[in-house]
């Protein structure tokens, strides 16, 4: 097991130490973290902070120095992703940061992206996602969005205020395996379960992993509605999506 | 005392003769649209349906206010922002996703902004309603305020960035938009209105308090000194670490979300600011029965709270009974009180 001080930055090290304070995560980090090259680190701090033309530049000189892609994605990209996830979902900070920290993110993957694709790498799963019909909140959405693809996911974003026929059209276009429903009113909350029936009589409900979350939504509700899962927060949404999909870090 | 005098004496932090029950962002339900045959979409565009549908807090409900503005989306679509008029059984929105303006130099009051059929209806609701119910019930009115407003014409995530990137600009913005604020308030209060509700969700589940400081504060003063009328502010979810300095503002209410807690927000505000609320909607209002309810009624009077009612607009599947119970809960706590006699204080 790693120590904080075998991090080889100072930021992620006072980043590590200031906000996160569950212990499990705190190890688990610390040993990834302690793993990765410091050009790399410098990404991630890039990327916490909310620097987009910092992550663009410090991954180009990455990729240009000769780091393999998926590793600047892991080791940079994706381990930002990883504390500003839990800061969030730990009020320290809000949404206007995540969205800065999620362009940053962007900035860099648009150089991996194509990388990947060109080599064959495949995503860890993909994933639709949509709000449900008759809502048009998705700023919660939206963050599940960003972790998930900080983490390594597909996602094809239908956006919001979206049918059953729309969620169903979706995976068998993208031969998506999972689907990710958000809701955040009590009058539409009900249409999830009306999509979940609909995947049932189209004979599709068992090509695919249903997960279902929104301030409103509970765990029983979830169930009731025959939902494969439920998520209670943006990082949890990224835990549920990897069990789901059957794949670990 | 009539229930609008109830309601106006305890927004000016005056005594009453039992705490009112108000709910200043939307009482439609399903149920009272049947009742009085004036459904939503309609009942958001048409004066007089509007006014039927809103006199029902007063005459079906027992609350002691009525509010004719169901949706936060009036101004918007006036201002030219796509809107989704949904059916019977929701709510309208804007189409977010699609923008109308990006940056301050857009920010503009159309000439006949006044003159919108979203806009007209509204103002129709509220003189139906002055005519019908003269001096009796509370008529609160509604007006957005530039932060929400700010969701709704640059849409919701280019207006938080837009709020890292350039403060300043982003202040700029708020400030244009205000006056929007203002003449849609103005214009209600010709119309009538006794008070007005100012939506402005800058809520602890977006950004945080000291965001509310820097960039709300201030402007939520100068609506204070520009509209002679009490205004209600409403910010739904976490705010009690904001509660602070919306009680620096001069506001006469916040109408506060079920996430904080009754006594705890009212020891952070004291009487600077009348609070208003705090019944849950999903899980209590929508869920549960009128034993519930009446237990969230209970808390709020114990902790003081001045006005009483549901936390925000309430979800239009909510049942009349449940809705029914808040003004009963709150008039049975006061005969029991009354009971009980004046609290002496040896008694302590
Ligand atoms: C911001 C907001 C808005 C914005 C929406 C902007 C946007 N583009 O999304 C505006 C101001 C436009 C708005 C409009 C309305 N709103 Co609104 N709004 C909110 C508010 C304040 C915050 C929601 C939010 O974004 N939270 C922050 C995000 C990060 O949290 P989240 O959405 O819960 O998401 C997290 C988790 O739930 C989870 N998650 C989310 N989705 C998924 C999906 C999966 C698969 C998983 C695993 C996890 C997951 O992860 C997310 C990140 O951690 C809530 C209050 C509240 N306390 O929730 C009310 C609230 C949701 N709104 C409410 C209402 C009533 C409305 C309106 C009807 C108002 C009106 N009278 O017109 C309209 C809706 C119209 C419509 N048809 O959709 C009510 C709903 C009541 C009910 N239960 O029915 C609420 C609860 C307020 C209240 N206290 O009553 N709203």
């Amino acid at each position: 097991m790693a120590e904080l001080t075998d991090i080889p930055s100072d930021f992620i090290r006072a980043e590590l130490d200031e906000f996160v304070e569950r212990e499990d995560e705190r190890a688990e980090l610390i040993d990834f973290y302690a793993a990765v090259a410091p050009h790399l680190l410098e990404i991630s701090a890039s990327i916490i902070s909310g620097r987009n033309h910092d992550a663009d530049r410090l991954t180009l000189e990455a990729l240009a120095g000769g780091t393999p892609a998926l590793e600047v994605m892991d080791g940079g990209l994706i381990a930002g992703m990883a504390l500003v996830g839990i800061k969030f979902r730990e009020n320290f900070i809000f949404v206007p940061e995540v969205l800065a920290c999620a362009r940053a993110m962007k900035a860099g993957m648009v150089h991996i992206d194509p990388i990947l694709s060109a080599s064959g790498i495949e995503p860890l799963a993909r994933v639709i996602m949509g709000t449900v019909k008759g809502d048009l909140h998705d700023i919660g959405k939206n963050l599940c969005i960003m972790l998930l693809r900080g983490a390594g996911f597909e996602v094809i974003d239908l956006g919001v205020d979206i049918s059953a026929d729309d969620f169903i059209g979706a995976v068998e276009e993208h031969s998506a395996s999972l689907v990710g429903m958000s809701a955040l009113l009590t009058t539409t909350m009900p249409n999830m379960g009306h999509t979940i029936e609909a995947f049932i009589d189209a004979d599709l409900r068992d090509d695919v992993k249903i997960m279902v979350g929104g301030a409103p939504v509970t765990p029983e509700f979830a169930e009731e509605m025959g939902a494969d899962a439920y998520g209670d927060n943006a990082v949890e949404c990224v835990e549920v999506a990897k069990r789901l999909a059957g794949v670990g870090r | 005392m009539t229930s609008r005098g109830r309601v106006m004496a305890a927004l000016a932090g005056s005594a009453v003769d039992r705490t009112p029950v108000c709910n200043p962002t939307s009482v439609a339900t399903v149920e009272l649209m049947d009742l009085v045959d004036a459904n939503f979409p309609d009942a958001n565009r048409d004066g007089e349906k509007m006014a039927r549908l809103a006199a029902t807090s007063y005459t079906e409900l027992g609350f002691d206010s009525v509010m004719p503005v169901f949706t936060i989306i009036q101004e918007s679509s006036a201002l030219g922002c796509e809107i989704q008029w949904e059916a019977k059984d929701n709510w309208p929105t804007v189409r977010m996703a699609r923008p109308i303006w990006q940056t301050a130099e857009d920010v503009r009051m159309p000439s006949d902004f006044l003159l919108h059929p979203d806009i007209t209806c509204v103002l129709d609701a509220i003189r139906r309603l002055r005519r019908e119910f003269g001096d009796e019930v509370a008529i609160i009115g509604k007006t957005m305020g530039p932060w929400t407003l700010g969701y709704h014409v640059f849409g919701v995530e280019p207006f938080l960035l837009m709020s890292i990137d350039d403060p300043g600009h982003t202040k700029l913005c708020l400030e244009r938009m205000k006056e929007i604020t203002i003449a849609f308030g103005q214009a209600q209060i010709d119309a009538g209105a006794d008070a007005l509700t100012v939506p402005d969700h800058a809520t602890g589940d977006l950004v945080s308090g000291e965001y509310y400081r820097e960039f709300l504060r201030d402007l939520h003063t100068e609506l204070v000194d520009e509209i002679p009328i009490p205004l209600i502010l409403h910010i739904c979810g976490r705010t009690v670490d904001r509660m602070d300095y919306i009680a620096e503002t001069g506001l006469a209410a916040f109408h506060y979300d079920s996430k904080n807690d009754p006594a705890e927000s009212m020891a952070i505000v004291t009487d600077r600011i009348a609070l208003i609320g705090n019944i849950n909607n999903p899980q209590t209002l929508f869920a549960r029965g009128p034993e519930d309810v009446a237990g969230e009624v209970i808390r709020n009077l114990e902790a003081g709270v001045p006005l009483v009612g549901p936390e925000c607009a309430i979800p239009l599947q909510t049942a009349i009974e449940n809705l029914k119970e808040i003004p009963l809960a709150v008039q049975r706590w006061h005969a029991d009180q009354a009971r009980k006699g004046p609290v002496r204080a040896d008694d302590q």
